[in-house]
């Protein structure tokens, strides 16, 4: 089950980049006609971001000690103490990103080429930083493996 | 409501822009804060039982404090930016954020 919580908090995270990218090309395209939908996704890519850090958050609290354990008896102590100890806060500055993307979107971004730039740049770093956060994910959890290979 | 004088930002897009940089900083500081000092890392453990709960907390709490604030700074109108100055405003402070915590734990932890 942890499993499957732990693959769920990826998930929602995928579902927030994806909606990102898509608000970026919809915001380079900003017209009257797709304003409603640029706020709807901006605001689906908040609540999928939200969903992620909790879950994760609940998943880090409770179940991360074991794998932790694995990773610093394993070859690859630098997937937790490096890649783990920067994303659990590096994360939290994508959460700020991300619930401040629907904020710059409720501008007239049709209008306004300067409301344009400013939530292409919001949704510039949101994605940068969740490609980050991604392969990080990827690191600790190749040294989990590296660790059990190793035993 | 987007202005002439915003740039056609709203006032809370330029209030909590500011708001994130601020946090961004904040966030970094703390993380150098409670790895270096057990005694912040004992306190912040037992406010909510985890540090990186507590962390969390005071963080997203201080965005959403200040974006409220600065909202409401210059009689209501908000605090006021440039496009440019926004922009850097933001990407400086998520910039400077990162790479402090990027820093510490790859040189200085």
């Amino acid at each position: 089950m942890n499993e499957v919580i732990l693959m769920a908090h990826v998930a929602f995270g995928v579902a927030c980049l994806l909606a990102t990218v898509w608000v970026f090309v919809d915001v380079l395209n900003a017209a009257p006609a797709n304003l409603a939908r640029i706020r709807r996704v901006s605001r689906a890519a908040a609540v999928f971001m939200w969903l992620a850090f909790v879950i994760a958050g609940y998943w880090y609290v409770v179940f991360y000690h074991t794998d932790k354990a694995i990773i610093l008896k394993g070859p690859w102590p630098f997937a937790h103490n490096f890649f783990m100890e920067s994303k659990e806060h590096l994360v939290i500055l994508l959460l700020l990103l991300v619930t401040y993307l629907p904020i710059t979107a409720a501008g007239d971004l049709a209008a306004s080429p300067g409301a344009r730039r400013v939530t292409l740049w919001v949704a510039g770093l949101i994605v940068g930083l969740a490609l980050m956060m991604e392969g990080d994910g990827a690191t600790i959890a190749m040294g989990v493996k590296m660790g059990l290979l190793a035993r | 409501m987007a202005t002439p004088e915003n740039n056609g930002l709203t006032r809370h897009t330029a209030a909590f822009g500011l708001a994130l940089a601020v946090a961004s900083i904040v966030n970094s500081l703390l993380v150098v804060a409670k790895e270096k000092s057990p005694a912040v890392l004992a306190g912040m453990k037992n406010l909510t039982g985890h540090h990186w709960i507590t962390h969390s907390v005071i963080v997203i709490g201080l965005f959403l404090l200040l974006g409220a604030i600065f909202a409401r700074a210059n009689g209501g109108q908000g605090v006021r930016f440039t496009v440019t100055g926004l922009i850097r405003t933001v990407v400086g402070g998520v910039a400077a954020g990162a790479l402090i915590i990027l820093g510490f734990y790859l040189l200085g932890d």
